[in-house]
């Protein structure tokens, strides 16, 4: 098995940000830690768990950013993944999940993946596409929110449960190859093992500039970032915090909520 | 020219979704009130799509097959892309579930499309939605000829028609391609807390709860309401903080009570789809600009470690003070 995870860099709290006038996108301040996307850790999770499992496989990892993003896939090496591929894309403004699409889908078209799988959706831009459209790009079959796989090497096809609303699980069998985006909860992530981070300290990654893989049309452009209309009909309780307790129990026995 | 406008039903267990009814009233604001035509997959539809056209006086495409009758990708998103007239420039609308934002890149692609997911709000052609668990807004402007658009469930009213004639239906007769993938059933899951479902007061962790140990204060705090419940975020079952039968949101319950204590939340539209129609909302959070703010009635900025505590032992004053009197 040849699997793909991709990985995006995502800023650790949203607290470090602010909105650059400039760039119509959010900008990074010095102080912002970047990290894995925890949605994509997942995804890597569970393709270290196939390698365990099935003799024979391989785990690349790939992310798309400027410089600062070879750290994340750094992790990904030191958690277990055999091969980290870094598309070199500089600009920090808005980038659109087709585009990301694109240059993964130009990566890994002829690649011979059995496999690629990704977080759900980032946990900063929250769009939930890059999969499906990596999958759609390729004309491969796609699942989305699995919560469980299971490979059938037999008929070369996947088994997978798609959480779906209301607690509830769609199964879905998929001939390989095939494109997954995984739900948090599927499994736990492992920390990275000494022997691994020794090994990614010193393991080239292959860095492709994203200028030098087929141009995408673009299809959108992000005309700002603002703060959210401001539709708070709440109060917001003041004074000291024993102040707020009592004024917060008072407001609820008034409302009989508190007997 | 005038963009066509389509949208896609979704229907539940028989029951067209209330999903369904907002993005209507979504189509309603793009179009300046034009109706849009809704389009209904599954393996038997006549029911809803004539609940949906007496509904909502719009026309009705009810396509059908076998293969419709459980949600898949390539069978939903062949049959979308063979009824779309082929060189008429449209919107096409979906409810940002698991089935619409399954669905909606592929149609995108497929299209050439922009696509544009969970959307909460529509200024001419500025559809408005969330990053960063609803800190900011993106404000996009799609660029090509089709749009796919998916919409946040919520963000817009559900759509009460005033028209008194219904729309007309057109049943269609779906091709069987092949599958790369076949859906072969839905499983229910058996980790339901009954006592969420029944409780008059909620009281829910998030990840600002930090660790394990104090999910006891949650619990404290659960225990000065009668018929209270613990709830969770889905961040805290992931971390195994708690079970997943106290999880509410998108993928766990949806629960209103009379009272929903959101404590260290962030305010994700995951999670406040699951508890939006609580009657009072009280949210302590340390994040002065967390989005639970926004629909919680009774707003703490506080850190939920120190602020549980004291709240509770105001509450034993308070109510020794009220034994007295």
């Amino acid at each position: 098995m040849k699997i793909l995870v991709c990985v995006k860099q995502v800023p650790d709290s949203g607290d470090t940000l602010a909105l650059d006038e400039r760039t119509g996108w959010l900008s990074y301040k010095p102080l912002t830690v970047f990290r894995m996307n925890k949605f994509d850790e997942f995804a890597l999770e569970e393709a270290l768990l196939i390698k365990e499992h099935y003799v024979r496989t391989v785990v690349h990892t790939l992310s798309v950013g400027p410089e600062r993003v070879g750290s994340t896939i750094r992790r990904a090496l030191e958690m277990g993944a055999d091969y980290g591929i870094h598309i070199l894309d500089p600009s920090e403004g808005y980038i659109s999940p087709f585009a990301v699409a694109s240059l993964i889908a130009a990566y890994a078209r002829d690649k011979g993946y059995d496999l690629i799988m990704t977080g759900v959706m980032a946990e900063d831009d929250m769009a939930c596409q890059t999969g499906q459209l990596i999958a759609a790009l390729l004309d491969k079959p796609c699942a989305t929110s699995v919560i469980k796989t299971q490979i059938r090497p037999e008929d070369s096809t996947i088994m997978v449960d798609r959480e779906i609303e209301g607690g509830r699980r769609l199964s879905v069998r998929l001939e390989i190859p095939a494109v997954l985006t995984i739900q948090p909860g599927i499994n736990t992530p492992r920390y990275p093992s000494l022997s691994n981070v020794m090994r990614a300290r010193i393991q080239k990654q292959e860095v492709m500039r994203s200028e030098d893989l087929p141009l995408s049309e673009t299809r959108e452009r992000c005309k700002g970032v603002r703060l959210p209309d401001s539709t708070s009909l709440g109060i917001f309780i003041e004074g000291s915090s024993r102040e707020k307790a009592r004024k917060l129990l008072q407001a609820l026995h008034e409302k009989s909520l508190l007997l | 020219m005038k963009k066509d406008i389509y949208l896609i039903a979704e229907s539940d267990q028989g029951c067209i979704t209330p999903e369904t009814y907002e993005l209507i009233t979504f189509a309603e604001e793009l179009s300046g009130g034009r109706l849009p035509t809704v389009i209904i997959l599954g393996r038997n539809n006549e029911t809803q799509a004539k609940e949906l056209a007496e509904k909502t006086g719009c026309n009705v495409l009810s396509v059908t097959s076998d293969h419709l009758n459980l949600y898949n990708t390539q069978a939903y998103s062949d049959a979308i892309l063979a009824i779309l007239p082929k060189d008429n420039p449209s919107w096409i609308c979906l409810a940002h579930t698991s089935t619409g934002y399954d669905l909606a890149p592929r149609i995108a692609v497929k299209l050439n499309a922009a696509c544009i997911t969970s959307v909460e709000k529509i200024q001419g052609n500025i559809l408005s939605r969330a990053l960063c668990q609803g800190r900011f807004m993106a404000d996009i402007i799609p660029e090509t000829p089709s749009i796919v658009v998916t919409v946040l469930p919520g963000a817009f009213p559900a759509s009460v028609s005033e028209s008194n004639s219904p729309g007309s239906i057109q049943m269609l007769q779906a091709s069987v391609p092949h599958l790369k993938s076949k859906t072969l059933g839905i499983k229910e899951v058996e980790h339901r807390d009954s006592n969420l479902k029944d409780a008059e007061v909620i009281v829910a962790a998030g990840r600002g709860v930090g660790k394990k140990e104090n999910v006891s204060l949650i619990n404290e705090l659960a225990a000065i309401f009668p018929r209270s419940a613990v709830g969770a975020s889905r961040s805290v079952c992931d971390s195994g903080w708690l079970e997943y039968s106290h999880q509410i949101g998108t993928t766990g319950q949806t629960v209103s009570p009379k009272l929903y204590i959101a404590c260290g939340i962030s305010g994700a539209i995951q999670h406040v789809s699951g508890m939006k129609k609580s009657q009072n909302i009280v949210a302590v959070n340390s994040d002065p600009n967390a989005a639970i703010f926004r629909v919680a009635h009774y707003c703490i900025v506080e850190d939920l470690t120190t602020f549980i505590p004291i709240m509770i032992d105001e509450f034993k004053g308070f109510s020794l003070m009220r034994s007295l009197f």
